[in-house]
């Protein structure tokens, strides 16, 4: 076999910062062939994204130090080469992708010209050359019309194509090795798909090795050849994908692929990483309590009261144009939507983004004012109720947001958020009654009291997720929608956050509206799925009916862009 | 356990700024200066001669005397009240014109945005100095006038940042949830989103103060500032008199106690910014 195109040997990356030493990396070895693509998988925090940054010479200096192992690129240690001679591989042999398209292109220059300078910087092409160049790349990842769009700025174009066009530059001078640092993470799934399927066509056709790194093992199956393991900045397995996804070893990779919801079973609660491994990383034996398999079309209803009755519902924002920025037209984000949800259940609500899920969710909880029709909760009509009557409401219907970042105010401290609903409504007597009340759910959600005087910032993801959903049911509410819950979440947070929203809606009898792009993390905890597009539902049905027979092209679309968590030689 | 808000994060990061760290003590000096005379415990009898006219400075005066014969470096002193006083009451009076009015245009938009954004955008087309001069014109010379005119000019930077910020964070999530929670305008405006703006007060405030100390020299040394009492401004105008004749001290000690509090300021101002500045902390 010939010798790898990189090879990692004994690489141990330390950030030094002012409150001592961290070691994000620890002696981790693979190697990437030619023409090969490698996987890194692991959570956030354990070094992958460090790993890709010492391959690129970028590792922000000096608070980063390598201490010992080497980078051998065809041959050649390139931790030894000077930043002029780093410069060179970099976006010529070795170059890079990375996670959000948003922020990755200059948005004062057009596509064309940002493709362009590369090849300019690399090749020594004349202007007029790169140009044609950079529409023919524009071409080749799928941007229709290339010869026009090269004219468009960022800002023109959607999340997809804005990747496809940071696709078009990484690959623009035929690098050897690609890096790909979370690619698709910030994309939906059928953009994912498409994504996807993009690298692995353009990885065959020049032969270039591939880096993938993600934090979601079932992406990577479909395209890796081989996959490395990160854990707590270690690498805890390595082999061939097959092998991995068939036979893996260690506990923290069963984790990891057991943690992602499939289409196929309906599971009761999810296994996650701690099932398969304890706190200091030994293997545990997994509870068979733990993977009861049920069939969602038999089971009993809960209750056949109906809590929630939309009907007709419109919500429409304003087209503002002309000289003096009148409203010309209205834009119908939710068009004449009509569902009923019975208490205890759940409705999932999918799409794309844009498709007006997330402005359905707001506009039943009366955060946007809906322009027509009727949301009876409980047996009442909630549109035009207002002021007091509207604060009481709020008693019984909650949200959960996306992010976990920007949903909590950053100056409170967790117990002041906990208790901010009860002091508002007047609940509780006296700041210790409402405190005690806060523990209390606090301790329910995962937390640990001694945190309660905290701040966000010293929260992981995961834990502020955690936080949001005690903050919403403080109040006790009936009806909680969850907007977008766990899309921001790594898939082994992913799956902790699932099974605590089920485990609190067995306990507190909640009904749940579950807003996602993602149709198999919708299949696990919804009871009826709502497929959403344009505005419309256009598909409504239980949820194991929906994965099976999909009566509309688009569901099956969306259906189809999931994820399987194979590997490509299976499928 | 620990609590750890990011102010407390702040104030340990700029703590180990020695730039800033230095900044801040020339700054509490300049404000014991100025709380002792205010007190009249130094520089009470700047007004008494103490010795021959134009004196150079020596180890009796170490700032020399002026033409009366009073000694240059009680005059400083005195200045320095006045100075940090014109910086204190623009503060005062700006704060909270500058808050109030960006945070509800913010929050609010619609036709009080409008109202206001007409409002500092009329106030920022006028000439600054013209302005100032045409303020202590209507109210008389004197202090009283200084603060008025300065604290009626130096909200419009102040309102402006905090409009924009208050509209970034009132589409954040938490003020949603706030909203969602049943927290009612005065809740999400108050508790939520002026918390996290706070900072910004800090770092104009003291960027604003040395603008303002610059500002009352300069409409002292114009004559219409400061009466009857020693100014910086003042003394640089007594200066411009004194300077062929080879009395350079009256203008050094002016002009090096100004450069100093507005250097001083102004380091802050940039160590605060850094210090505070929520972006530059890692989620």
């Amino acid at each position: 076999m010939n010798a790898p195109l990189l090879s990692v040997k004994n690489l141990t990356v330390d950030f030094h910062t002012s409150e001592g030493v961290t070691r994000a990396v620890n002696n981790i070895s693979f190697d990437i062939p030619a023409g090969k693509t490698i996987g890194i998988v692991g959570e956030s925090g354990s070094g992958k994204s460090v790993t890709s940054l010492a391959v690129m010479g970028l590792l922000q200096k000096p608070a980063a130090k390598i201490p010992s192992g080497e980078i051998l690129f065809k041959g050649q240690d390139i931790l030894k080469y000077s930043d002029s001679q780093m410069r060179d591989i970099r976006g010529n042999d070795i170059s890079m992708i990375f996670q959000e398209p948003m922020t990755s292109l200059n948005p004062v220059f057009k596509v064309g010209d940002q493709i362009a300078e590369t090849l300019r910087v690399h090749k020594n092409l004349s202007k007029k050359e790169a140009w044609e160049k950079a529409v023919h790349l524009m071409d080749l990842v799928g941007i229709p019309n290339p010869t026009g769009r090269a004219h468009t700025y960022p800002h023109e174009m959607s999340g997809g194509q804005k990747q496809r066009v940071m696709i078009a530059m990484a690959i623009s001078c035929e690098p050897k090795l690609l890096i790909a640092d979370e690619p698709t993470t910030a994309l939906d799934v059928t953009i994912q798909k498409q994504v996807l399927d993009l690298l692995f066509r353009l990885q065959q056709e020049y032969h270039m090795s591939m880096m993938f790194i993600t934090h979601d093992l079932g992406v990577i199956g479909d395209i890796a050849d081989d996959v490395v393991v990160m854990y707590r900045s270690n690498v805890v397995e390595k082999n061939n994908a097959q092998t991995i996804f068939t036979g893996a070893k260690h506990p923290y990779t069963k984790g990891l692929l057991a943690c992602r919801p499939k289409l196929g079973a309906n599971p009761k609660r999810l296994l996650t990483v701690s099932d398969f491994m304890n706190e200091s990383g030994e293997e545990i034996k997994i509870d068979t309590a733990k993977v009861v398999v049920y069939d969602k079309e038999v089971v009993p209803e809960k209750s056949s009261d109906i809590l929630l009755e939309v009907k007709n519902l419109v919500t429409q924002f304003p087209i503002k144009g002309g000289f003096f920025n009148r409203t010309v037209d209205q834009f119908k984000a939710v068009n004449d939507v009509s569902f009923t949800l019975k208490k205890g259940q759940t409705l999932g609500l999918v799409g794309e983004s844009g498709c007006g899920k997330t402005t359905l969710g707001r506009t039943i909880l009366r955060l946007i004012e809906p322009a027509g029709g009727q949301i009876i909760y409980n047996g009442k009509d909630i549109t035009g109720v207002y002021g007091e009557e509207l604060r009481l409401l709020r008693r019984k219907m909650q949200i959960i947001f996306q992010d976990p970042y920007s949903s909590l105010n950053p100056r409170m401290t967790i117990a002041e958020i906990l208790t901010e609903p009860l002091v508002i409504h007047k609940v509780g007597s006296s700041k210790q009654e409402r405190l005690d009340m806060a523990k209390q759910l606090a301790e329910k959600v995962g937390l640990k009291v001694a945190q309660l005087n905290r701040y966000p910032h010293e929260f992981s993801g995961g834990q502020r997720q955690r936080i949001s959903i005690a903050r919403a049911l403080m109040l006790r509410p009936e009806f909680v929608v969850c907007d977008e819950s766990v899309s921001a979440l790594d898939v082994s947070i992913q799956a902790q956050v699932l099974n605590l929203l089920l485990d609190l809606q067995d306990e507190f009898g909640l009904t749940y509206v579950f807003i996602s792009h993602d149709l198999s993390v919708v299949n696990f905890i919804a009871d009826e799925v709502g497929v959403m597009n344009a505005g419309r539902i256009i598909e409504m049905d239980k949820a194991s009916r929906i994965y099976k027979n999909p009566k509309e092209e688009y569901t099956r679309m969306l259906l189809s862009a999931i994820p399987k968590g194979e590997t490509k030689s299976a499928t | 356990m620990k609590e750890n808000s990011l102010w407390k994060d702040s104030f340990k990061r700029l703590a180990q700024d020695k730039t800033a760290m230095i900044s801040l003590v020339i700054v509490i000096m300049y404000t014991l200066v100025a709380l002792l005379s205010a007190m009249g415990l130094i520089a009470s009898d700047w007004a008494r001669e103490v010795g021959a006219s134009n004196l150079p400075p020596s180890a009796e005066h170490w700032f020399g005397t002026d033409i009366f014969g009073r000694s240059v470096l009680a005059k400083v002193l005195r200045g320095t009240q006045v100075a940090m006083s014109v910086g204190v009451a623009t503060a005062v009076i700006s704060i909270p014109i500058g808050v109030f009015l960006g945070a509800i245009a913010g929050y609010f938009g619609g036709w009080i945005d409008d109202a206001v954004t007409w409002l500092y955008t009329t106030f920022s087309s006028i000439p600054n100095i013209m302005l100032l001069i045409s303020i202590t014109m209507i109210l008389g010379k004197g202090l009283f006038a200084v603060y008025i005119a300065l604290g009626a000019t130096s909200w419009v930077t102040l309102s402006r940042l905090i409009r924009g910020e208050v509209m970034k964070h009132k589409e954040r999530e938490y003020v949603q949830a706030a909203g969602a929670i049943g927290g009612g305008h005065m809740r999400k405006l108050f508790r939520h989103i002026l918390p996290n703006v706070t900072h910004i007060v800090i770092i104009n405030t003291s960027l604003q103060f040395q603008i303002a100390i610059k500002s009352e020299v300069i409409l002292s040394y114009l004559g219409i500032g400061v009466q009857g009492e020693p100014s910086w401004g003042t003394m640089i105008d007594d200066a411009k008199l004194e300077i062929s004749r080879g009395v350079w001290w009256q203008l050094a000690g002016a002009t090096l106690a100004m450069f100093l509090i507005v250097l001083a300021f102004n380091l802050l101002g940039d160590a605060l910014r850094d210090s505070l500045d929520p972006k530059l902390k890692g989620k």
